[in-house]
């Protein structure tokens, strides 16, 4: 027998498992607030308590929402990007970037007990970097690098984010993610290779593990 | 998350396009015995493995196991889809797979046990036929684990 998490509600309805408990939290923390054991066992309790109904499907709403984040506590992101020097690579930018982030990414790792999820791909941040900028510059598509690739941009992507996010306290997802997608040069990087996925006769549905749908299209704010 | 109804209009269609048909007849399991003597196993479909298992792919039906005794600060994600914030699992395991809550669970005997071994699923890009084999493999593991209930939890 199994009960869980629902996120979107609309989807556990149409495909109605046994039993689910739908959370109002955003996509990636279904157990609501992250280091919070209380509220987590809160949500975990409610699920199980499905598996003692005797009767389903059952769809119960979980009546809490996840705290809101206060502007007014939010850490601020440790580092400023500066604007693009049009005389300068690709290569020479992300490698820029990068320097300025590994400090607050080495202390974020510390902050979180040496955890890090930037580590999928077999090269190092400075090499996936450094490969990413070098088809940047060549304006290519690692389209024969498929699998590197994913790994890289995913490495990527959770590197910048745990460095801008190193500070302890609540962050505003939202507004790291539009710091990582509006101001950095990965941002700007990656925005062009989605562009060149988009494009491709074959292999645009790549294009949809770049960028998220809100950096495309605009803000779910 | 949020209801899909008050979001924009690109997002509610992209998570309204997921609405499926329910999954084959009617199954409804009644339980045979209570909470405090069920053995419990975690399935998730947030793409998550230790650093020596091989990545998930940008579509993968594959499954990889997660034994209970290891160290769970160890795991990483290389799920598909950009559109979650993984912030969250970076800063605790717990908020996407909730093994040290079901082992705070089992030292207090909410529950009986936790099985030896949970399952990690990667779930995007697939049709649910596309996940059968591996499904399918899981139950049986889980039956030879003699788990009573499976908790699920998506990204």
């Amino acid at each position: 027998m199994t009960t869980g998490i629902s996120l979107v509600r609309e989807n556990a309805e149409s495909m109605r498992p046994p039993r689910s408990l739908w959370v109002s939290f955003s996509l990636g923390r279904p157990l609501g607030v992250p280091n919070d054991a209380q509220f987590q066992h809160r949500v975990i309790a409610a699920s199980l308590n499905l598996l003692e109904r005797d009767r389903g499907p059952i769809l119960e709403d979980y009546p809490v929402n996840a705290p809101k984040v206060s502007r007014e506590t939010v850490p601020a992101c440790p580092v400023s990007f500066p604007k693009a020097n049009n005389g300068s690579n690709w290569q020479s930018r992300l490698a820029g970037e990068l320097s300025s982030l590994k400090p607050w990414y080495e202390l974020g790792r510390r902050r979180r007990g040496g955890r890090t999820l930037a580590c999928v791909s077999d090269l190092s941040i400075e090499e996936n970097l450094h490969k990413l900028g070098e088809y940047l510059d060549l304006n290519r598509l690692p389209i024969d690098e498929l699998h590197w690739f994913k790994q890289a941009i995913e490495d990527a992507k959770v590197f910048y984010l745990e460095a801008m996010t190193a500070q302890p306290g609540n962050h505003d997802q939202m507004q790291v993610d539009q710091t990582l997608w509006r101001e950095t040069q990965l941002g700007a990087g990656l925005f062009l290779f989605y562009k060149g996925f988009r494009a491709h006769p074959t292999l645009h549905p790549f294009a949809r593990l770049i960028l998220p749908r809100t950096a495309v299209r605009g803000t779910t704010g | 998350m949020v209801r899909a109804t008050d979001l924009p209009d690109y997002e509610r269609e992209h998570l309204l396009d997921k609405n499926l048909p329910p999954l084959g007849p009617h199954c409804w399991t009644k339980h045979a015995k209570p909470l405090k003597e069920m053995r419990v196993a975690l399935i998730t479909t947030a793409g998550i493995h230790f650093q020596d298992d091989e990545s998930f792919d940008f579509t993968d039906s594959s499954f990889r196991p997660i034994p209970g005794e290891e160290d769970s600060s160890n795991l990483i994600m290389s799920h598909s889809s950009a559109n979650f914030d993984r912030i969250g699992f970076a800063e605790d395991v717990n908020l996407v797979f909730p093994i040290d809550r079901f082992k705070e669970l089992a030292n207090v005997g909410t529950i009986d046990s936790l099985a030896s071994v949970h399952y990690s699923f990667m779930g995007a890009g697939l049709m649910p036929e596309a996940y059968e084999q591996s499904a399918d493999q899981v139950a049986h593991l889980l039956k030879q684990d003699q788990v009573d209930a499976v908790f699920l939890t998506p990204v």
